[in-house]
């Protein structure tokens, strides 16, 4: 019977979220990603993944016990490097808006109250930064859009989004890497291909990289597109 | 030797071990949905114990061997047919050439595998052959197999020993299951009396059950997460519940990444038997605590090492 208590841990951000899962709370994106890279450079997990605000390791049961693994978490919190500023490189991520590639380009200029050529300025206008890679492979949460904040997520989501649509939920822009479903408002779309399994660097992406989006126009699009 | 798939069946797949370590790239494991059942297939046929094998879903499959083979099948309970005459799980199985293997619908379970001495060719992809079908890559071409593909299997040196899998080492399909599990990261945002019934209500399986997660119906659970949270780690055998109160159990090709409350999440021990569940199936989940959850990992480990020397690296 569950007595009422999830097992105590030492401090409260440190907190199991199963057998075999020890997390700790971040204050930002950044600060779980710099957590979660100092945990997989101990080797001593199975998994470390940076969500946006914790990050959650994976432990083999067999070899250490909760309270163990709870301990090496709280260690690795007083341990891990300032978030670092990765110079890992600036991408252009070339993208085409509004149209069949940019369904909901309308609604979120509604939302923000801006024209189209507004909102483009507004998106290609600064750096955004690749906060985390996750939900599939490749697919990548990019911060730094702030006026974009209080867009919510489509009430339903889309059951088919094209690779590399450009989603805006939330202050981020999300690249969908492969087609499928997805929630975010669908600004654009871009020609690049983010994920390939087949290629020696699979992932064109990485968590730290600076992003700067690029309007192209359809007639570029269609030529940049890989067949 | 070369199979020719003659009915795919309503999912066959290649699938060997999991890719591990790439979470945070957004790369889920996949790799066999039950991989207790997989190594006992390979078990019999002198193979690795994550060596690529066909996992069926539900309806089977039926198969040419091209060459003569050596073959198992293990995992949910199904008739088997070899050209036609009813033939056995759970051993080593002769094929020669122009044989025809059927493994029938399942009857209790969801999933088959079927392992071939040598082991099936296919695509290595960020570090594992199995397929992954939300993105394509792995197994063949990364996709369901189609009647009329041809796999080829790989060379062994000898003939497996002709081997039958002891009874006590047979796990057995079921419509009823126990799973044991521990509070998830977010259990909190559940009141209070749904904490309780979380671990106290007899769920059913939905139907939209695959490979990426499963429904758990039968109560609703108040939750008050807002509808927004950060969007945080989940894993194989983590359960989440939505706005809608209706919890989703999460299988092997679960997302990296959630945006619902993590309450539960299914202990090591038993997530090998996530794989298993069907729609209709009934579910309670057990509480546990980690170290409760460890030392009954630990027990069903040495209860399996007999006959799977491997067994702590399978589940």
């Amino acid at each position: 019977m569950p007595s009422g208590e999830v097992p105590a841990v030492p401090a409260p951000e440190v907190f199991l979220c199963g057998d075999d899962l020890v997390a700790a709370e971040c204050a930002d994106t950044r600060s779980a990603q710099a957590l979660a890279d100092h945990l997989r450079e101990s080797g001593e997990w199975i998994e470390c993944v940076a969500g946006i605000a914790s990050c959650s390791a994976q432990f083999d049961l067999v070899k250490v016990t909760a309270a163990d693994a709870a301990q090496r978490m709280m260690t690795a919190l007083q341990t891990v490097p300032a978030a670092r500023n990765v110079e890992a490189g600036l991408v252009d991520v070339p993208v085409c808006y509004g149209g069949d590639q940019g369904p909901d380009l309308d609604e979120v200029c509604r939302l923000l109250g801006m024209d189209r050529a507004a909102f483009i300025e507004s998106h290609t206008g600064g750096e955004h930064c690749v906060d985390m890679l996750g939900f599939t492979p490749g697919f990548a949460f990019i911060g730094g859009f702030d006026a974009a904040r209080e867009v919510p997520r489509r009430p339903q989501p889309r059951l088919r989004l094209a690779p590399g649509s450009i989603g805006i939920a939330g202050g981020r822009t999300g690249i969908y890497t492969l087609a499928g479903p997805g929630g975010w408002q669908i600004v654009g779309r871009t020609p690049l291909e983010l994920f390939d399994a087949g290629r020696e660097q699979p992932f064109l992406l990485r968590a730290g990289m600076r992003v700067r989006f690029v309007a192209i126009s359809e007639a570029e699009f269609d030529a940049r597109r890989t067949p | 030797m070369t199979l020719r798939i003659l009915k795919p069946g309503l999912q066959t797949t290649v699938q060997a071990g999991p890719r591990t370590g790439q979470r945070h790239l957004g790369v889920p494991a996949s790799g066999a949905a039950d991989p207790l059942s997989l190594a006992l297939a390979n078990r019999l046929v002198g193979n690795a114990a994550f060596a690529p094998a066909l996992e069926t879903t539900l309806t089977g499959v039926k198969l040419r061997c091209d060459g003569m083979a050596f073959a198992a099948i293990s995992g949910a309970s199904a008739k088997v047919r070899l050209n036609g005459e009813r033939a056995k799980r759970h051993r080593t199985l002769a094929l020669a050439d122009g044989d025809e293997l059927e493994v029938g619908p399942a009857k209790a379970g969801a999933r088959n595998y079927v392992a071939f001495a040598g082991g099936i060719v296919a695509d290595e992809v960020l570090g594992s052959a199995s397929t992954y079908l939300p993105a394509g890559f792995g197994g063949l071409q990364g996709r369901a197999l189609r009647a009329g593909d041809a796999l080829e299997v790989g060379p062994f040196d000898n003939a497996p020993d002709m081997l039958r899998t002891p009874k006590e080492f047979r796990p057995r399909a079921t419509t009823s299951w126990a799973l044991r599990a521990c509070y998830g990261a977010e259990v909190d945002l559940l009141e209070k009396e749904s904490r309780f019934d979380l671990f106290d209500t007899n769920f059913s399986i939905g139907n939209r059950a695959d490979r990426m997660g499963l429904r758990l119906e039968g109560a609703r659970f108040a939750v008050a997460s807002g509808g927004r949270l950060a969007s945080a780690p989940v894993f194989p055998g983590t359960i989440q519940c939505p706005e809608d109160g209706i919890p989703f159990l999460l299988s092997i090709d679960a997302q990296t990444i959630g945006g619902y409350p993590r309450v539960a999440q299914v202990a090591r021990a038993d997530r090998h038997l996530v794989g298993q569940l069907r729609p209709g199936d009934h579910v309670r989940l057990l509480w546990r605590d980690s170290d409760s959850a460890r030392e009954e990992l630990l027990a069903k480990h040495d209860y399996w090492r007999e006959w799977l020397p491997q067994i702590s690296a399978v589940i």
